[in-house]
């Protein structure tokens, strides 16, 4: 497999009638296995959309984006599905968990999506929820869960899918500075122990630490790159 | 967890938001129910109308030409039973008489009612199941049976009572069961002689209606094709095809059986708005979850699963629980003398009605989902 992503002038536009819209404008990057990256920015800034078209939800308007050795630019929407599946786990603020579906049932629907199931996938699930330190709950609904506890959930369900990029879009944002620290602190560690690339967009200063890489945003461009000193 | 699969996943968003499933159930059990209903009393009353034809013995009827159906038949020459019996492959024939008439209530005033007369000796076109006396009896004298539904139009009438009819005073020597008019009007059996001589109008050497059996070995259209060219004047049925014109005149000619397809179809749209409206509410309070799925590379297919599981088991729920009330219906149709048909083939096609209702519902949410862009989850 090639490097996570590389990016050569990545460009979205956005045309609304007769006005045309630069949200991202001439990216340039290349992701490395194992590395945690805070893509910083104000709103408007851009990290959204980049962050849609580094996971195969947007098409860029012009560039080059290759996902691990293959070349997404180009390809037939219908076969973004696809590439997800294989690449691609996301994380949101919201944690989109099903209500209905205990904690291990949210991760089991995943599992069942990757062709997973019976005792098999119910062990894998149980598996995933100690990897985020939430073993006893299991058999929780999510409004039985603390917020950075959904959130755990919503990270064990990424992993279900056993994706090497995990995209989140401010993981953060909807818990306190505890919560917040532990999911960074799991995120970082999935880098680490199994060299998945992990990428956050984020407004969060306080996690600001927690990166390898820290790209900040501003009118489409990435303006500054900092790097962890080793 | 074994099972595990979309199917589960659907149940377990139904039974997450009890109320709403519950009021839902309620909705389908109502507009099946409705279903059931209308077409077991449709068929009821099909059944009804060509009651006396389908348990009469006898492959062929003959009626007056253009005769439209069993309860308002005009009369034609007996003498063409003699044709009739002389015809090749004819086993035996028997004349009926169908006619209406007056009755004399107990309290003053009259009723109308459908006279049937029938040879006893053979009990052909006479009834078929007796409460109480025997149909043989009725020869030889002013006698008459009266079936068991007329009670409610005649009052409490005994074996042994007299009553007026066309004024000339009968005696009751049977009751019989199981005969129900569509018209509702009491039937009241009586041998072929009476009732020739009691409806004057009908003439002394007329009949209504001829009834044959093909002898075995013959086949009955080739039997039916050389009647139709011997006899004039008259029309000749196998007795299916005059069962279905007698159904098929009440069902269509009077409007009846449009006004209870119309009770159908608006049943089935108000299970489907109800149904769809569930389903496209929960489909939009889990749009971001739905979102989630089609992120991490759901096929629109996979989550479509859903959508129609949830479908199915609204279906499948709301059936079954029709199915008990309309069971339970049935009885107290039957305690009102009404008949309603609740069969295997009835069955079937009200859960045809209601899985095509119920998943039709859900495209609505079908488009939805299709149409879900994975951008809606950032930020929401």
């Amino acid at each position: 497999m090639g490097k996570p992503i590389i990016t050569n002038s990545l460009t979205k536009v956005y045309s609304e009638g007769r006005v045309e819209v630069t949200a991202v404008s001439g990216v340039d990057i290349e992701l490395n296995e194992g590395e945690v990256v805070g893509l910083f920015g104000p709103s408007g800034s851009g990290k959204t959309t980049l962050l849609c078209m580094l996971g195969c939800i947007l098409s860029p308007t012009s560039g080059s984006l290759k996902l691990y050795g293959n070349e997404i630019t180009g390809l037939d929407e219908k076969a973004l599905p696809a590439i997800r599946k294989k690449y691609i786990s996301f994380i949101f603020q919201g944690f989109n968990l099903f209500p209905a579906l205990t904690a291990s049932e949210n991760i089991m629907l995943v599992l069942k999506l990757k062709g997973e199931t019976g005792m098999a996938a119910e062990q894998r699930a149980r598996e995933l929820l100690s990897v985020v330190g939430l073993a006893e709950r299991t058999n929780f609904l999510p409004r039985d869960l603390s917020g950075g506890q959904k959130q755990r959930v919503a990270i064990a369900r990424a992993l279900a899918a056993d994706s090497p990029l995990i995209l989140a879009d401010e993981p953060t944002g909807n818990l306190d500075h505890e919560n917040g620290r532990n999911v960074m602190e799991i995120l970082i560690k999935l880098a680490v122990e199994q060299q998945r690339c992990v990428v956050v967009a984020t407004h969060d200063n306080r996690i600001e630490n927690a990166f390898d890489r820290v790209l900040v945003m501003e009118d489409g461009k990435i303006v500054t790159e900092t790097r962890r000193p080793a | 967890m074994l099972l595990f699969s979309m199917f589960y996943v659907a149940l377990r968003i139904l039974l997450y938001d009890k109320v709403r499933s519950v009021i839902t159930l309620l909705g389908v059990v109502f507009a099946v129910g409705l279903i059931f209903a209308q077409i077991g009393i449709f068929l009821g009353l099909m059944e009804t109308s060509s009651v006396i034809i389908d348990h009469t013995p006898g492959d062929i009827w003959i009626t007056s030409k253009n005769n439209k159906n069993f309860d308002f038949s005009q009369p034609f020459p007996e003498y063409l039973s003699g044709q009739v019996r002389s015809e090749e492959g004819i086993l035996w024939v028997e004349k009926l008489i169908v006619s209406w008439a007056l009755i004399k209530q107990k309290e003053g005033g009259t009723e109308q009612v459908e006279i049937v007369g029938f040879n006893p000796d053979t009990g052909i076109g006479g009834p078929w199941d007796m409460k109480a006396g025997a149909a043989g009896v009725l020869k030889n004298g002013n006698f008459a049976i009266v079936d068991e539904s007329a009670m409610k139009r005649l009052g409490n009438i005994q074996v042994g009572d007299y009553r007026d009819i066309l004024f000339r005073r009968l005696q009751i020597v049977g009751i019989s069961q199981g005969v129900k008019s569509f018209t509702t009007a009491p039937i009241i059996f009586t041998s072929y002689r009476l009732a020739q001589g009691l409806i004057a109008w009908l003439g002394p050497d007329n009949t209504v209606f001829v009834v044959a059996k093909i002898a075995p070995g013959y086949e009955i259209d080739r039997v039916i094709e050389s009647l139709k060219k011997r006899l004039k004047g008259v029309d000749v049925y196998t007795k299916e095809e005059f069962s279905m014109k007698t159904r098929r005149y009440w069902a269509i000619e009077t409007g009846v059986g449009f006004s209870f397809l119309l009770t159908i179809i608006i049943s089935f749209l108000i299970g489907m708005l109800i149904v769809g409206q569930t389903i496209y509410n929960s489909t939009m309070e889990h749009i971001k979850e739905f979102g989630t799925l089609k992120a991490l590379g759901a096929s629109d297919s996979e989550i479509y699963r859903i959508i129609f599981s949830q479908a199915l088991i609204n279906a499948l729920a709301g059936y079954l629980a029709s199915l008990v009330v309309t069971m339970l219906s049935v009885k107290i149709y039957q305690a009102t003398d009404m008949v309603m048909v609740v069969n295997w083939k009835v069955n079937i096609l009200v859960l045809a009605l209601t899985l095509v209702m119920c998943l039709s519902a859900s495209f609505v949410s079908i488009r939805k989902i299709k149409s879900v862009d994975p951008a809606i989850l950032f930020r929401g």
